[in-house]
This record gives C-alpha cells, structure tokens and sequence, in this order.
C-alpha cells in the first residue's frame, strides 16, 4: 500500500508539470453554464477519461512487462518470490528512463526531451481543441480519453514503472494511483482556474523531477542490488498478486 | 475539388462505396471510413460540429472499450477467484453494459458499410468484421444471461477500436501521397481575385475570361495564363516546368497559371479562358490518370472481391472444426480470428498507393503520367526507341559548313544574312545566327521577296542577291563553278540541306545545314543502357543524317528511312522480340506511333495535352530526365510487388495460424491493422527517391562536339546553340 500512496504522492507533485500543458486544456475546458455543480461534473469527466488512458496503459504496460518476464506464460509469483533475471533488466531498464525523464525536467538532456515529447502529435493535440469547446457531457469525457494519449515524459516515466511491475494488475494500480496523485492539481485548475505564479510553476516542475528522480533510482536499485529488492517487497502489502 | 471520383482526404480512387461527409460546409467523398475520420481531424474547423461529433464517439468508445480491456485483464489474471467468485457474473454484466454502446458506437459505420454493400449485392472487407465482432458479441451476451464463465466483450470492443485506429493511421499515411498531387489538382477548385474597375471580386478559374485582370498576392498561385500589367516579382514555376527556380516577372512578362506568385503584388491580364491554362490541362489529364486502374489494380481487386465470400467460409469451416473438439467458445474464437485476420484490405491498397506516389514524385518534377498502367510498363520494358528529329536533336536547323567558289565566306554569310532575315523560315534564322556568332553586319538588301518553296530574293548595291535551292539557281539560269555544284550535290547527299547563295548573276556559295543532336542524348543514352536498356534510333530521315545522329549520341543501332507506317511495323516485330516496347518522340511527328508504342513518351511536346497521344509526356528539355523516370517506374513497381507479396504471404500465414487455434482474435486485429500500416510505409518510401540530376549541362561546348564534321576546307564548323 505504502508503494501505491508513493506513487500517488509522486502523481501528485509531478502534476505541477501538468500546469504546463494539461492545465491549459484543464483552463480551456472552462465552466459550464449550468452553474458550479455542472463545471465540476464536466472537469470530473474529462479528469475520468485521462485516468483511464492512464490506467488502461498500466495494465497493458503491465501486461508487456510480464509477457517478457515470463516467456513460458507462467505467472510469476511476485510475494517473496525471487526476482528472475528479466525483470531485474526490465527495472533497470524502466529505472533508467525515468531517471532520463527526470533529469529532462532540470532542464538537461534535451535531446531526451524532444524524443519524449516530439512524436509530432502538436497537430493531433491541436485538431483536438474542438472538443473543448463542443457542449454535452461526452466530449469532456472523450477529450480526457485523447489527452492521456498526448507524449508526456511524465505518463512515460510511470507507465515505465508499470512495465517494471510485470503484472496487469500491478500495472494498472500504479497508474490509477499516479492518475489519481494528479487529480487534485487538474480539478483545481479546472474549478478555481486560477493559475499559478510562474516562478511556483517552476519550483512545481523541479518537485516533480525530484520525485521521478527518486522512484527511477528505486525502480534502478531493485533491478541492481539484491537487498534493494527485498526491501521493495519488504514494505507492508508489497507488490500485490 | 468538386469531382467524387476521388477520394477528399488521400486522392485514390473512391470506388462504388464512398462515404460521404459535410465538412465545413462542403459535400465530400471520401473512400473509407479511415480517410473520413482522418480528413475532419485535420481539416475541420472548430465550430464544425460534425468534426467534434466524431471525435467525440472515437474518445467515448475509446473510454468504454479501454474499462472493458481493464476488467477484462482483471479477469484473465485471475483476480475474480477465490472469494470474489460471485462477483463474476456483476462483472460480467458491467462489461456487457460498457460494450452494448460501444459496439454502437465504434462498430456503426462498419455496420453502415456491410449494409449498403449488401444493399448493392456484395461483399465486402467490413462484413468480416461486423459477423466476426457481432458473433462474439452475441455469444457473450447470451453468456452472460446463462451466467457461462466466459465473456469475450473485451474482444469484440477491442477488435472494432483497433480496425479504427489501424484506419486512421493508415489514412493519415495515405494523405501524405496525395501530398505531391495537390498543388495539380488545385487548378480545378482554384479561385481567382478580378479585378473589375475599382471592385475585386473573388471568382472561380473557370469563369475567368480573356483579357480580364487578376490580382495574385504574394504567396498565391497565378490562377491564370497572362501578362504582367502591373507590379514586380519572382515566381516559381516548378508545378508546370519542372524546374525549380526562381523567374523575376515585371511589366510585359508572361506568367503561366499554376505558378506561385513569390514576393510581390501582381495584376495579370489573362491571356485566355481559365480552364485552357496548360495548368488546367494537366490536372484533367493527373484526375484522369489517378481515376483509371492499372492492369495489377484489376487483378488485386478482383482477388479482394473473390476473397471474402472465402474468407466467410474458412471461418465458418474452422469454427465448425474445432467445436467437435473444444467448447463452442473455443471454436468460435478461433473462427473470429480467421475473420479478423483475412482482412484483404491491405491487398487492395497495395498497387494504387504507390502508382499515386509514383504520379506525384514525376508531377513535381515536371513528368505528367496519363495512365498509371504506364509506369509498370516501363519498369518491365527492355527496349526504348527513339525518334530522331526533336527527340534527340534540337529540331532546329543549323549552318554547319559552307563551301564557296572563291568568294569571302563572312561576305556570304553577311550577304545571306541581310536577306535572311526577312524570313521566318527555320534555315532564315539558323543563317542570321551564323552571322551574328561570327559578329558580321547583315548587308543592307532592299526589295527583298519570298519565293514560297524556293528561297528568298533581294537587291543589295544595286545587284540581285539571292538565297535559295538548286532549283531555284537553275531556274534564274544563274551559272554555278562545277566544283561548287558538285560538293552540293554530294552534301545533299549525305543529308544535309543545302541553300545556295549567289549574287551577280552568279551562284557564289552553298551553305550546308543540319539539325544538331541535344547535348544531353548522349549522356542520355549512356544512362540508359547502363540500366540494362536497349536503345534504337527510327527515323524517316535519310541514313546518312540518321546515322550521323546515331554516332552523336551513342547509338548502335539505328534504322532510317522510315515512314510513320514503317515505324509502327517496326514497333511491331520488336514487340515480338522485346515484348514491351517504349518509344520516345517529340509527340509533334509521331503521334501515331507513340500512340501504338506499349508506352510512349513524348519529350517536350507543345502540343495539346488533350490531343495528347503518349501517356507519359516529360517537360520542355526534359530528356535528361528520361532515366530518371526509368528509375521512378521500377521503384513503383518494385513497390507494388512487395507491398502484394507482403499483403498476400501476410495473409496467407495469419490465416492458416488462425485456423489452427494459434492466433487471438485481438492480436489478429492488431497485426491486421499493422499491415495495412506496413504497406502504406512501405509505399511511402517512394517518396524518399533523389531528384534527377542532370547529367549533363546544355552548354556549347558540348554542342560543337555533338555536332558533324565536315570535309570542307574553307569554313570548318559554325555550330553551337542557335536559337537561344
């Protein structure tokens, strides 16, 4: 349990990241006319469909991971199992695109950032904006499903983790709590629509890398040091089968 | 664009089942439902409600098939066992209530295709997947209702959301194809700024007449042919010449329609109606080209329409199979996978992407192809005849020797000039530019008469001057030095045109003129028989002439003297010995024969494009370009067979997976939709080819080289580029 509250801490302090660019869509998604509960319902869908994006890449993720941790289609027993040499590469593999990631967000490896982000989606992102502004409650609820599909170092990085997790399960919880972590930020966004100072912006963004800085090197050490993994499945609740 | 033969979004051909759309307020064809989506995405506006509609259903179908996945793969790793057990079957009515509107939504248009092609007695690629989906859907919800163990929601959702996707992507692909096309089919939907008086009104191409003025901003393509009347700028006419540079136009320039206007403001007086503009032309003739299918077309669609009906029973017969063996779910998955996984969409994609490439990549150099047939033809060809005069020469005529009775041979030329040039006639120019190469003034010549079919007569210090044929001497009775008179016998001869000058009642010269071989035909031909082809020279000119030619450029074999009818004979037994022959004309002379040629091609015709005979026409000086489309149509082709190698193999593997149990229907689904994908990159490798290179620059050098000796003493050679 405690790892998934991590990760939702670290959803949470990476979505100071988000302010950039999701908060602008948040923004533009603006109130509804129909009063205060309405504005809330509409911010709630479009935060429903992201997080399902999200989710449904963690499990596939997930899923990815433990088709390469188990060739023989056994399923791996993660509860105080040994980890298997597949996996050990999978975390270090994962352990070190986050830290790529991470690192992109103190402003180095800028190559790295136009890998991450530069799939050429801008024009897709852009024919996207006629939803904002189309009524009914489906088109929040589809724009949230598009978005979770925008390049974003930071669904990477977790959707890395995910991969690392080698299980559909385990996947898809990571990144449900990584979607939820980044809740507070985006409703806010949405429903205050105020937007934050730019210098805090920044220090957001600098949190952010802290935290995926963090979980890169834990994802890294399980995939290197013995006892760094049996500390990983040490925590009370562990990586649930 | 207004024609709905082609499709809005990827310029292929629609075929019988278009599906149209309002997009921004205009009626659209598009082929498939791939192009339909793909084109509003990118070219909807905001406030266009139809564009976000569509979005809006692919987002909420994504939602609810991406939550059926996730519960889906919640249930396969098990984790409704145990004590959750009897939670089974709520899941399983949760899935089977997120599907029923999924299905809705992602499978209607594939719903809406089956149905009108059945409407029209046929069967299509969609009704796989509408049969294979609504099984499964079916059988999954009769499950759920006798509470059975196993649903296959996520199957049916996930099968339908990838077939979407694979569309869209794979239309997306598609439309950088029509990428190169666009500015040629322009010419039909372009709009025209007239200016009439102090109003401007904006006005489409076709209603634009004559002597009308037309305003072009800087940034806008010249709508029309004219001349300039206003305003200084550069254009680029890269869509109609081939060429890509920059040409300054100012007062009193002509501009050609389809050209883009650079930098300045302009105002054109059209020079003809909107829809003559060789611009015009060429898009009918491209629309015309994209609209007919290949030979290869033909056969992969008729393999596509036969295929399904089999496909339907294979999959059928492996459900049949295998439900003596396994559970009739077992079965019927299996027998979906076989649906899911003969999809021949790729198969019918194959042949047109490319040939549409190809079209493009050769339209932007210049080279109009006005049947897609034409580059598989070439590809395959082995033979390349051509036509002398205007296909490997300049077809304009020049001095190349003069032999005189003792008299100054700058006085013969400067007094030959001063006649000439009051002649239009080719030789009239070739002999003032002989004149003016070696710096003389023309002798002034008054009186001056043309004898039609004999030459030219003047007076000049007060004595007869004339130029002219042998005939023309002897009828003046005008006397000849008997050497003189001999060599010109023997230089006609030999096939050079002779034209006799003489003054005084005396013939005093004889000019020899010929036509000068391009200096890029032998280079030309070089390159082409470095990629293995044979080249021949048919001419209906004289051996000697022929032959000289033939040396010029490299050519071995070369047979003259032949009437049109002669050439097409000729054409006739090589295609016994070559099987496909292409022949290379200047389209003006031997229409006839490029038309009977397996391909013709015309070299900088300037006839017009709809009296046409060859169906491939290479701009003005465009023969240096020749091996170059050489190279064009093998890609092409090479493309087409891989990209029908791959379809069909692919399909062949998959299916026999399939019917062995080996294959899941979702993964089908997702390799089904990456070939599709496969063959669109692979298509779009065309692309990638290099621009021509020009092997060798028309220079004068070049020229002299090329040009004939002569066994003359008194002037050598005066050869070079005559008329610039």
């Amino acid at each position: 349990m405690a790892y998934y509250l991590m990760l939702f801490a670290a959803g949470f302090a990476g979505s100071f990241h988000c302010i950039g660019m999701c908060g602008g869509f948040a923004c533009a998604l603006g109130r509804d006319p129909h009063g205060h509960a309405a504005t809330v319902l509409r911010h709630l869908l479009y935060n429903t469909g992201r997080l399902t994006t999200y989710c449904f890449l963690g499990g596939l993720a997930g899923a990815l991971g433990q088709v390469i941790c188990t060739p023989q289609g056994m399923t791996v027993s993660l509860v105080g199992g040994p980890l298997d040499a597949a996996q050990r590469i999978l975390a270090i593999v994962a352990g070190l695109l986050m830290i790529g990631m991470a690192l992109q967000f103190f402003g180095l490896l800028q190559g790295f950032h136009r890998l991450a982000s530069g799939f050429g989606s801008s024009a897709f992102a852009m024919s996207l904006r006629s939803l904002l502004t189309a009524r009914g409650r489906a088109a929040p609820l589809a724009f949230g499903v598009f978005n979770g599909f925008l390049p974003c170092p930071l669904v990477y990085a977790f959707v890395a983790e995910a991969t690392s997790t080698a299980g559909a399960l385990p996947g898809f919880l990571t990144m449900a709590s990584f979607g939820l972590g980044t809740f507070p930020a985006m409703l806010m966004m949405g429903g205050v629509g105020q937007v934050l100072a730019p210098a805090w912006r920044q220090r957001g963004v600098w949190l952010a890398g802290s935290c995926i800085l963090l979980l890169g090197l834990i994802t890294l050490s399980r995939g290197i040091l013995p006892i760094a993994a049996h500390i990983a499945h040490g925590w009370p609740g562990g990586h649930p089968a | 664009m207004t024609d709905d033969r082609l499709c809005r979004h990827c310029l292929l051909t629609i075929g019988r089942r278009a599906m149209r759309r309002t997009v921004n307020g205009e009626n659209c064809a598009f082929c498939c439902y791939g192009c339909c989506i793909a084109f509003q995405v990118r070219s909807g506006k905001s406030e266009e409600w139809e564009a976000a509609w569509l979005l809006i259903r692919l987002g909420v179908g994504g939602f609810l098939s991406m939550n059926i996945m996730l519960f889906s793969l919640l249930l396969y790793t098990g984790a409704f066992t145990g004590v959750d057990a009897r939670l089974l079957p709520w899941v399983h009515l949760l899935l089977w209530i997120f599907a029923t509107p999924a299905l809705v939504i992602l499978g209607g248009p594939f719903l809406r295709e089956t149905w009108l092609d059945g409407v029209q007695g046929r069967l299509r690629s969609s009704a796989l997947i509408v049969v294979g989906v609504g099984a499964a859907y079916i059988y999954s919800a009769f499950a759920v209702i006798e509470r059975g163990t196993h649903v296959y929601f996520d199957t049916a959702t996930m099968v339908l959301m990838l077939f979407t996707v694979g569309r869209y992507l794979e239309a997306a692909g598609r439309a950088r194809a029509a990428r190169d096309l666009e500015p040629l089919l322009a010419a039909e939907s372009a709009c025209a700024t007239v200016v009439n008086g102090g109003a401007e009104t904006r006005r489409a191409v076709r209603d634009v007449k004559a002597r009308m003025l037309v305003r072009v901003r800087p940034g806008e393509r010249i709508p029309v042919d004219g001349v300039v009347t206003e305003g200084e700028s550069h254009t680029d006419e890269a869509v109609i010449t081939g060429e890509s540079r920059q040409v300054a136009k100012s007062v009193g320039s002509p501009v050609i329609a389809g050209s883009i206007n650079l930098d300045g403001p302009l105002l054109i007086q059209s020079s003809g109606a909107g829809t003559t503009t060789r611009w015009a032309q060429i898009c009918r003739s491209v629309r015309d080209a994209l609209v007919r299918r290949s030979p290869t077309q033909r056969i992969a669609d008729r393999v596509v329409g036969a295929s399904v009906p089999v496909v339907l029973a294979l999959g059928g017969l492996t459900m049949l199979y295998w439900a003596q063996w396994l559970p009739l779910e077992r079965a019927l998955l299996f027998g979906l996978a076989v649906l899911v996984v003969a999809c021949p969409c790729a198969v019918g994609l194959a042949a047109p992407l490319a040939t549409s490439l190809g079209i493009g990549r050769l339209a932007r150099c210049g080279c109009l192809v006005r049947d897609p047939g034409v580059l598989e033809a070439l590809a395959r060809t082995r033979l390349l005849a051509f036509d002398k005069t205007g296909t490997l020469t300049s077809g304009r005529a020049h001095v190349v020797g003069i032999e005189t009775d003792g008299a100054g041979t700058d006085e013969v030329l400067a007094r030959a000039a001063g006649l000439e040039r009051y002649s239009e006639h080719g030789f009239g120019h070739a002999i003032t530019t002989a004149a003016a190469v070696r710096g003389l003034d023309p002798v002034v010549t008054g009186d001056v008469r043309i004898l039609p079919g004999r030459g030219i007569r003047g007076n000049a210090d007060g004595k007869a001057v004339v130029a002219g044929n042998g005939a023309l001497m002897s009828e003046l009775g005008w006397s000849v030095a008997p050497a003189l008179s001999e060599h010109g016998r023997s230089l006609e001869a030999d096939g050079y045109s002779v034209i006799y000058i003489g003054w005084g009642e005396q013939v005093r010269a004889a000019l020899a003129l010929d036509d000068s071989v391009l200096p890029e035909a032998r280079s030309t031909v070089e390159a082409l028989r470095s990629r293995g082809l044979h080249v021949l020279l048919l001419s209906g000119d004289l051996a000697h002439a022929t032959q000289r030619v033939a040396v010029a450029a490299g050519i071995q074999d070369a047979q003259s003297g032949l009437s049109p009818e002669a050439k097409r004979a000729a054409l006739r037994q090589l295609r016994q010995r070559y099987n496909v022959v292409a022949m290379v004309g200047d389209g003006l002379n031997d229409g006839p024969v490029l038309a009977d040629a397996d391909i013709g091609i015309a070299v900088g015709s300037a006839t017009d494009l709809a009296r046409e005979t060859a169906a491939l026409v290479l701009p003005r000086d465009g023969l240096w370009m020749l091996p170059w489309v050489v190279d064009v149509a093998r890609a092409v082709r090479m493309t087409i067979l891989t990209n029908l190698m791959w379809a069909f193999g692919y399909n062949c593997i998959a299916v026999t997976l399939a019917m062995l149990g080996w294959l899941q229907p979702v993964l089908a689904a997702a390799v089904m939709a990456g070939s599709s994908i496969i063959v669109v990159l692979n298509s779009l490798r065309l692309e990638r080819l290099p621009n021509p290179v020009p092997s060798a620059a028309p220079d004068q050098s070049a020229a002299v080289e090329s040009a004939p000796t002569m066994h003359t003493s008194s002037l050598p050679i005066i050869a070079g580029q005559a008329i610039p």
